[in-house]
């Protein structure tokens, strides 16, 4: 299949934003019938090409030619008529309306005279869904799916368009892995029409599990590329980051078993999602939270954190009974919490370095006080330098960050409460590698000063790879306690499954 | 969408993902309306002085102030509620409401000037704060029902607490307080002057600053690190309702009676200044500063043109198309044509330059 025509080339684009030179004289050659990676880190132009790609940004200099022909695309609608679909990150779907619905949206409903033709609209739409091995009833409402099936009804409308390139940017970030498995069927389901598949995650395995070629950026400019098979895991993070990413060994630092836990949990209830709960964290100790999405994960974190006001339970910190009824008694007790919604929940996006690094810190000051300025910007200068936050400088608002050191901020922000116990949900979401790595140096960093943490991710080699003990939820409930030497992909998702 | 058009901002639940992708280019925008406002004042003004003879006169500045100090409060005490995400409609009946009462505490309960005033701020606080603070911060009701509702209500107070009659409230501090000068300047310019300052010094001087800003440009991670976003809330009520107070008892200084009559639009040119002065819909950015030379800017144009007998109707014309110029050019500057959305209205798409190849 990689011998087949180029369906779409981009030659010698560049793209410059102001000051920013994005493309560099981007090629890129998509065949009929094959799955292209494309990687690189955030800021390497990946998006800026594939927005170039997909008619909503026009290139600077350079070319696109489509089927042999050179094309300029004025806006997304000419691309999509041209038949370059696009999935992003963030589902566009209307959740209120049917699958069906969703996957005609606007005009393109099949039509009798008078009025839409539903029972046509729904046969068309059940067609496209079985093509993608989906058994899934065309009236359902969008937003009684799971997040994997909304991610494939979005591909179903991209393959309702009759596309010749579909671009799934990150498809797989917000699933869990058995999720994922379903996409990847959908994905060579679209390969085996003969359709050009843009493929871009930050996941390595999914990488080498599903593309056939990639084309590696780095600054603007491509500098790799080829079958997939000519590459390996280092050769690949080599060529997106421009360095050997150092090995980690955070094995290296043992909990402490002896003092007691930092953290229990008895008989912990959130109605509905979390059903009795208990578990501890020993000071210096990495537990990490598995399962899949609606398993209960976030809600018990949330719960934890005082955020779900009909949680039931009993709580100790460090031995001591703490009555949590919203996050600043949690603070109060040394809790910390970093969730999986960097952007709405982490941050206060609009807000400065400065003042989203303090605002835990300084929860509990007189409101009428006047934040003391030069102690503040010392604070944060250290904080900045110890977590290598990349920044112009504290004043700067952290949405101009890029992703990894946004999550490097909320990080910071927890660890300047001085906390005992750290909750995380999907720390490293979005993030690109090099990040990645210095956040998982941090977590070993604060491992290492006995705090305690709970982890709670989709990505099993995250958790295999960090965490002293895991423990797999399904239905609210923990389904199975594994240690790290007992921990493998395969008992964790079946576990996760709701097997025994 | 912008940070005008959007859909009524909420407090809680998440903030829009539309959000998140404007927010870089939020802060500079501020700034740039903000001096662009300024740049716009100073041209009026010039342009005033040049083509009136009686526009530059101590007299007419001391008027076009004076004139301007009810909404000054109005606006900075919006500019509050605003920063959070909220809106305050009631503000203009809760003026009126608070003058009636500083009407009631001086002629039926002979209480002395000064603690009436005093009295009258405090007054206008808790309503302000038990109104709409506990129902928007606390209960979490929609602020739009919540102010509009109170709107109402506070009208129909108004008038059965006044009877529907105005009362003459004859004070020689009232006066004084409206038409003396002190060191030179008319004494209800050193109170806008004071109300100012001190607004300046909360919003960016104080723990609770941060937290309002906090509030506005995310509740969730606000809540989440800390801060109480409910006492927050009802915090920027409060003040927004002692503001209506204070500028309830320059009503009734000025007019020298308690009237139901009063307070009727000024929300409107209230949020006017607050976002020409560069504070948003959207909550998390702007500020007093802005506002400021919003409400300045208004009260210039309005001056100048009656001065240079320039029919009311006009007025109102020209500051509401300056309005919609200032927020269209300031979307124009960030994102191009391109942001203006043109095309759906039918208009082509702009030609491209042939790429180099």
């Amino acid at each position: 299949m990689s011998t087949a025509a180029p369906v779409l080339r981009a030659e010698g684009v560049h793209k410059r934003y102001g000051g920013v030179h994005a493309l560099r004289g981007v090629d890129l050659e998509l065949r009929a019938g094959e799955i292209h990676g494309l990687l690189g880190e955030n800021g390497s132009g990946k998006s800026t090409l594939l927005r170039t790609l997909a008619g909503q940004l026009e290139p600077d200099a350079g070319r696109l030619v489509l089927a042999g022909a050179e094309v300029r695309f004025a806006d997304p609608a000419r691309a999509m008529a041209a038949g370059i679909a696009t999935v992003t990150q963030e589902t566009t779907l209307v959740r209120e309306l049917s699958v069906a619905e969703n996957i005609f949206l606007g005009p393109r409903k099949a039509r009798r005279p008078w009025g839409i033709d539903w029972r046509r609209t729904r046969a068309q739409a059940l067609v496209l869904l079985e093509r993608l091995g989906l058994e899934l009833d065309p009236s359902t409402p969008v937003g009684e799916l799971r997040p994997d099936q909304q991610q494939m009804v979005e591909i179903a409308r991209a393959l309702s368009i009759v596309a010749r390139v579909v671009i799934l940017d990150e498809p797989t970030s917000s699933l869990p892995d058995d999720q994922v498995a379903a996409l990847f069927e959908a994905v060579r389901a679209l390969r085996a029409e003969g359709v050009a598949v843009v493929f871009v995650s930050h996941r390595m395995n999914e990488v080498f599990e599903l593309v056939d070629r990639v084309t590696v950026l780095r600054d603007g400019r491509v500098v790799g590329g080829g079958p997939i098979g000519d590459f390996d895991r280092a050769s690949l993070i080599h060529l997106m980051i421009g360095r050997e990413l150092e090995e980690l060994d955070l094995a290296a630092s043992a909990p402490r078993h002896d003092g007691g836990a930092v953290m229990r949990v008895r008989n912990f209830s959130v109605p509905g999602r979390v059903h009795d709960v208990d578990l501890a964290v020993d000071p210096g100790e990495i537990v990490g939270l598995a399962g899949l999405v609606g398993s209960g994960r976030s809600s018990l974190l949330d719960g934890l954190f005082g955020l779900e006001p009909t949680a039931r339970g009993r709580l100790e910190v460090a031995g001591r009974p703490a009555a949590i009824r919203d996050p600043r008694s949690a603070i109060r007790a040394g809790l910390g919490y970093v969730p999986a919604d960097r952007k709405t929940r982490g941050l206060v996006l609009d807000m400065s370095v400065q003042a989203n690094l303090l605002m835990a810190r300084s929860s509990r000051s007189f409101r009428l006080r006047r934040p003391p300025r030069g102690a503040e910007e010392r604070t944060v200068a250290v904080a900045v330098e110890r977590y290598r936050i990349v920044t112009d400088s504290a004043a700067t608002p952290v949405a101009r960050l890029s992703g990894g050191n946004q999550q490097k901020v909320v990080l910071a922000k927890w660890l300047e409460t001085d906390p005992r116990m750290l909750l995380l949900d999907e720390p490293t979401r979005g993030v690109d590698v090099g990040a990645k790595a210095e956040i998982y140096r941090t977590l070993g960093r604060i491992k290492d000063a006995g705090v305690g943490i709970l982890l709670s991710s989709s990505e099993t080699p995250e958790l295999m790879l960090l965490c002293d003990r895991i423990l797999v939820m399904y239905r609210g409930r923990i389904a199975a306690a594994l240690n790290r030497e007992d921990a493998t992909e395969a008992r964790i998702v079946h576990y996760g499954m709701g097997h025994e | 969408m912008s940070d005008e058009s959007s859909s009524a901002p909420r407090w809680a639940r998440r903030a829009s993902a539309m959000r998140a992708g404007t927010g870089r280019a939020r802060n500079a925008a501020f700034r740039q309306r903000f001096l662009a406002v300024l740049v716009l004042l100073i041209a009026v003004f010039i342009f005033f002085s040049l083509t009136q003879d009686r526009f530059f006169t101590s007299g007419n500045i001391d008027a076009l102030l004076t004139s301007g100090s009810i909404l000054w409060m109005i606006a900075i005490g919006l500019t509050f509620v605003m920063l959070t995400g909220g809106f305050d409609l009631s503000l203009g009946s809760l003026l009126a409401l608070s003058g009636i009462a500083m009407g009631t505490f001086m002629t039926s309960w002979g209480i002395p000037v000064g603690w009436a005033m005093a009295m009258t701020v405090l007054f206008g606080m808790l309503v302000g704060a038990v109104g709409n603070g506990f129902l928007i911060g606390r209960v979490g009701l929609p602020f739009l029902v919540v102010t509009l509702g109170t709107l109402t209500l506070y009208s129909g107070l108004v008038n059965l607490w006044s009877k529907e009659v105005t009362t003459e409230v004859i004070s020689p501090t009232l006066n004084g307080l409206a038409f003396n000068n002190a060191l030179g300047v008319p004494v209800s310019v050193w109170v806008m002057a004071g109300v100012f300052l001190i607004a300046l010094y909360v919003q960016r001087s104080t723990y609770f600053g941060r937290d309002v800003y906090a509030v506005g440009g995310s509740a969730d991670a606000a809540q989440l690190s800390g801060v109480r976003v409910s006492r927050t809330l009802i915090a920027v009520y409060a003040i927004a309702g002692g503001l209506a107070g204070v500028a309830g008892v320059l009503q009734v200084a000025r007019i020298g009676a308690a009237s139901p009559q009063v307070g009727g639009t000024v929300i409107f040119d209230a949020a006017a200044a607050v976002l020409l002065g560069g504070t948003s819909f959207a909550g998390g950015v702007g500020g007093v500063g802005g506002t400021a030379i919003g409400v300045l800017f208004l009260a210039t144009l309005q001056n100048g043109l009656s001065v240079s007998g320039v029919a009311d109707y006009w007025q109102q014309i020209i500051s509401g198309g300056i309005l919609i110029a200032v927020v269209t050019l300031d979307r124009l500057q960030r994102g191009g044509l391109a942001s203006l959305r043109l095309r759906a209205l039918g208009a082509r798409p702009r030609a491209d330059p042939a790429p180099p190849t």
